[in-house]
C-alpha cells in the first residue's frame, strides 16, 4: 500500500478522474550517463510520499558523482502504480519507484523490476530481517526496505480506567475486556472489525504462518491455513456476541467514535498514531500504546501492516549507482531523520530505530515514547512473510468481504476459504503456477 | 420525404441552375471539409484510435509462466476476454444495475427537471434568476466533492438524516442492503437536475411568445399551454438530456466510488467502470478492455434505441 499518510486523500484522488491518470511524464533516463561518461550519473526517482523530496536533497548535497532527480507522483493506489508500469512498458521508466511491499510482488510479476541483490547484499544487515525478505521474491531482490508498519494496541486510558480494565495483555482477556466495555455501555465498543485483507493479514502474520511462498518456481497460496482460520474464528465470535462494531477505520465517523468513546480502542500499525493524533484532537493526553494482544501469555509477536521500499524498476542502467543511492537514503542517520520528521515514517533500518526523533514522547499519547512499544514490536514480528503477486485482487475480496460479514452476510472463516480459491484460481489465471 | 418532381420547364433554364448550384455546392464542400479537418483530426486521434486501441487488446490476454518473473508474452486469444467478462458474474450484476438504477432514476430526473423548467418559465414564476442559480448550483460543485458530503449525510454515526429520523422512531442506515440505490439515486438526481432544467428551460427560451398567447387567448389556461404548447415544443431537449442521462448513468462511477469506502452495500465491482477500474488495478488491463468495449456497446445500443422510439412516437404524432 502507498506510504498511510496519503491514505485518504489518495482514495479521493482515485475517484477524481479516470482521465488523470492515463497520462504518463516522458520524463526518463535523458539525464543519465554511463560511469565512464563526463559529469555525475543522475538516478531518476519517482515517490508518492509527502516530504521525500527533503531527503533527496540531503543526498544531492553530499554526493558530487551521482545526483537523485526526484519526481512527485500519486500514491500508488491512486495510479503512482500504474504510471510506474506504464514508464516500465514504454521503455522510460525512472530508475528508482516507491513501492509498498504487499506491491512489490505485482511488479516483479510483470517484469517491472530488477534483481539487485549483488549491489544491495552488503548492506543487508543494517535493516530489520523481515523487511529485507519483503522486498524481494526467491532470493532476488527487487529493492531496499525504507519503512515498517510494526503494530501494538492503541487504547483509550482514560476509558479503560473508567470501565476498570488494564490493556489486555492476551487475545483472551482482550475478548473479556470488549465484554466488560459493552455490558456497562451498550454504546461502546472496544474496537472495530477486521477491515482489510492488511488487518487480517497483520493479525495472521502475528500467529507466524503465512499467506503466500514460493517453493520450485511455483507459488504456494496459504491463506486458508490454520492460523488464519483460528484469527477469523476469534474476530468472528466477538462480532457475534456484538462486541465489536464493523465500521471503516480513518474514516470521519471513525475519528468522532474514538473521541466521543464510542470506540475504544485500535490494534493498528505505528503510523496510525499521527493520523490519530491528527484527526481526533479532542482526545489528546487520553491515548496509550500497548503491545499487541499474545495468543499465548508471555510472548511478545507481533505484526505488520504496510510499510514500502525504494524499488529498481526495469530498464535502469545504472544499477549499482540506484542500489547505493537507495541503501543510503534508507540508512543514512541525517537522512532517515528527515524521513522520520517529514515524511512520517517509521524507519527499517535498525540504526535509525534508535535515532533520537524515533523516540520522541509524545504529548498526545500522554507524555510517553510510544516508539519503543513499536521499535520492540518490529523486533518481534516473525520472519519469512511473503506478500502474493495479485494483492490488488486479494484485497477488495477481503474488504468486500469484511464489510458483508459485519452487515450480517456470511463469517470469516467462510470468507477465507472463499478468498483462498478466488486467490488460486485468479492466479492460475494469468498463467502462474501455483503448486498444491 | 417529401420528393419533388421536376415540373415541365424549359429544359436549359434546369441545366444553368444546376450547374450554379454544383459550382456552390463545390466551394461548400471545399469550406466544410476545412471546418471539420480540426475535429476529424481530433475525433480520430481521440476517439476511434483508442476504441481501435482497446479493441485490439481486448483480444490478447498476458501469458506468464512459473513464478511470473521474467518477460511476459502476449498472446492472441480471440473473444475469450468477452466470454470470460460476460461469465463473470460481478460485471454481469454491474452491467444490470446501472441499467435498472437508470429505469427509475432517469425518468424521475427529467420529469422533475422538466417541472422546474416550467415553473421557471411560467408567466407567474419570480425572482427567476435567484431560482435558476440555486437549481443549477449541484451542477457546478465537482462531483466528488459532492459525493463526499453526501456521504457524510449517509453515514449512521454522523448523519442528520438518520438522528432526525431515528428520533421519530425510524432506525434506518442509509448505507445498507437497498436502499444504498436510493441514496445513490438520490446524489444523482440532486447534482444533474439543475444541469437538464437549464437545457429544457433554454428551449422554452426559444419558443415565440405568439404562441403562448394565441393559446391563451383560445382560452387554455396555464397548464393546458404548458401541456398543448410547451411540452410538444421542447420534445427535442428532453430527448437530448434524457440520452446523456441514460449515458451518465451508464458511466455511473464517483457517487458509488466514494460510497464503497463506507457502505457495506457496495462492492468494488458496483458500477461497470468500477469493475473496469478493478481490472486495471489487478494490471489486466486486456480484461478491462473487453469489459470497456461491452459497456460502451450497451450504452451504444440504449442511447440510439431511445432516439429511435423518440423518431418513430414524432413521425407518429
Amino acid at each position: 500500500m502507498a506510504l498511510p499518510l496519503t491514505k485518504r486523500v489518495g482514495a479521493v484522488v482515485a475517484a477524481a478522474s479516470l482521465t488523470a491518470l492515463g497520462a504518463c511524464s516522458s520524463s526518463g533516463q535523458e539525464g543519465a550517463q554511463g560511469p565512464g561518461g563526463a559529469g555525475p550519473v543522475t538516478v531518476e526517482f519517482w515517490g508518492s510520499a509527502i516530504g521525500l523530496d527533503k531527503a533527496v536533497a540531503l543526498f544531492n548535497q553530499s554526493h558530487k558523482d551521482v545526483k537523485i532527480n526526484y519526481s512527485q507522483i500519486s500514491p500508488g493506489s491512486a495510479g503512482g502504480y500504474a504510471k510506474m508500469l506504464n514508464a516500465v512498458k514504454a521503455g522510460n521508466a525512472p530508475c528508482l519507484g516507491q513501492v509498498g511491499y504487499d506491491t512489490l510482488p505485482s511488479f516483479a510479476a510483470a517484469d517491472a523490476v530488477e534483481d539487485v541483490s549483488e549491489y544491495a547484499n552488503p548492506s543487508k544487515d543494517k535493516f530489520v530481517p523481515w523487511a529485507w525478505g519483503l522486498s524481494g521474491i526467491g532470493g532476488q531482490l527487487f529493492g531496499i526496505p525504507v519503512d515498517l508498519g510494526p503494530e501494538a494496541l492503541f487504547y483509550r486510558s482514560d476509558l479503560f480506567k473508567k470501565y476498570g480494565i488494564t490493556a489486555p495483555t492476551t487475545w483472551d482477556e482482550f475478548a473479556a475486556a470488549a465484554q466488560k466495555v459493552h455490558a456497562a455501555d451498550a454504546k461502546a465498543y472496544l474496537t472495530t472489525l477486521p477491515e482489510s485483507a492488511y488487518d487480517l493479514g497483520a493479525l495472521t502474520w502475528q500467529t507466524g504462518s503465512k499467506w503466500f511462498g514460493t517453493k520450485n518456481n511455483a507459488w504456494q497460496v496459504t491463506i486458508d491455513n490454520a492460523q488464519t482460520q483460528k484469527v477469523a474464528q476469534y474476530w468472528q465470535g466477538l462480532l457475534d456476541k456484538k462486541l465489536v462494531v464493523s465500521e471503516p477505520t480513518f474514516d470521519t465517523a471513525w475519528y468522532k467514535d474514538i473521541q466521543d468513546g464510542r470506540v475504544l480502542s485500535y490494534v493498528g500499525a505505528v503510523w496510525a498514531s499521527a493520523l490519530i493524533e491528527e484527526n481526533a484532537p479532542g482526545a489528546s493526553g487520553k491515548w496509550s500504546v500497548a503491545p499487541m494482544p499474545q495468543w499465548t501469555a508471555g510472548e511478545k509477536a507481533s505484526g505488520n501492516r504496510g510499510g514500502s521500499a525504494t524499488a529498481v524498476l526495469k530498464g535502469c542502467k545504472n544499477l549499482k549507482e540506484a542500489t547505493e543511492a537507495a541503501v543510503w537514503l534508507s540508512t543514512d542517520n541525517g537522512s532517515v531523520t528527515s524521513l522520520i520528521q517529514n515524511t512520517g515514517i517509521y524507519p527499517a533500518a535498525k540504526a535509525g530505530q534508535q535515532l533520537p526523533t524515533a523516540n520522541q514522547p509524545s504529548e498526545y499519547f500522554g507524555g510517553k515514547n510510544i516508539y519503543a512499544v513499536f521499535r520492540e514490536a518490529a523486533a518481534n514480528i516473525p520472519e519469512g512473510w511473503v506478500w502474493g503477486p495479485t494483492m490488488t485482487a486479494v484485497q477488495p475480496d477481503f474488504k468486500d468481504g469484511l464489510k458483508k460479514v459485519g452487515a450480517g452476510e456470511g463469517t470469516i472463516p467462510e470468507l477465507v476459504t472463499k478468498v483462498q480459491a478466488k486467490t488460486v484460481s485468479g492466479m492460475k489465471g494469468q498463467g502462474l503456477s501455483v503448486s498444491d | 420525404m417529401a420528393t419533388t418532381i421536376a415540373p415541365q420547364q424549359d429544359s436549359h433554364v434546369v441545366m444553368a441552375r444546376r450547374a450554379r448550384r454544383r459550382s456552390a455546392g463545390h466551394r461548400r464542400t471545399r469550406s466544410a471539409l476545412l471546418f471539420l479537418t480540426p475535429f476529424g483530426i481530433l475525433f480520430c486521434a481521440l476517439m476511434l484510435a483508442p476504441i481501435g486501441y482497446a479493441l485490439a487488446q481486448s483480444l490478447f490476454r498476458v501469458e506468464r509462466s512459473g513464478l511470473g518473473l521474467g518477460a511476459p508474452k502476449n498472446a492472441f486469444v480471440g473473444f475469450s476476454n468477452y466470454l470470460a467478462a460476460l461469465q463473470d458474474s460481478a460485471f454481469t450484476a454491474s452491467l444490470l444495475r446501472v441499467v435498472l438504477i437508470g429505469l427509475v432514476q432517469v425518468p424521475l430526473m427529467m420529469g422533475l427537471a422538466l417541472v422546474l423548467a416550467l415553473l421557471l418559465d411560467s408567466a407567474v414564476a419570480r425572482l427567476k434568476r435567484t431560482f435558476r442559480l440555486i437549481y443549477f448550483l449541484p451542477y457546478a460543485l465537482p462531483g466528488v466533492s459532492a459525493a463526499i458530503m453526501w456521504s457524510f449525510l449517509y453515514q449512521p454515526s454522523i448523519s442528520p438524516i438518520t438522528a432526525a429520523l431515528s428520533r421519530v422512531g425510524l432506525d434506518v442506515d442509509l448505507l445498507s442492503g437497498n436502499l444504498v440505490y436510493v441514496a445513490i439515486a438520490n446524489m444523482m438526481t440532486w447534482s444533474y437536475t439543475g444541469f437538464n432544467m437549464l437545457v429544457i428551460y433554454s428551449a422554452l427560451q426559444a419558443i415565440p411568445t405568439e404562441l403562448g398567447e394565441a393559446g391563451r387567448v383560445d382560452g387554455c389556461g396555464e397548464w393546458r399551454v404548458a401541456w398543448h404548447i410547451k411540452i410538444p415544443a421542447v420534445r427535442p431537449a428532453l430527448v437530448l438530456t434524457t440520452i446523456f442521462s441514460m449515458i451518465g448513468t451508464a458511466q455511473l462511477y464517483n457517487d458509488p466510488e466514494i460510497l464503497h469506502q463506507v457502505s457495506p452495500a457496495i462492492s468494488s465491482s458496483f458500477t461497470p467502470i468500477m469493475a473496469v477500474q478493478e481490472s486495471t488495478a489487478t494490471n489486466n488491463y486486456n480484461a478491462a478492455a473487453a469489459q470497456s468495449i461491452l459497456l460502451a456497446a450497451l450504452t451504444f445500443v440504449l442511447s440510439f434505441g431511445a432516439l429511435k422510439l423518440s423518431q418513430r412516437k414524432e413521425r407518429q404524432s
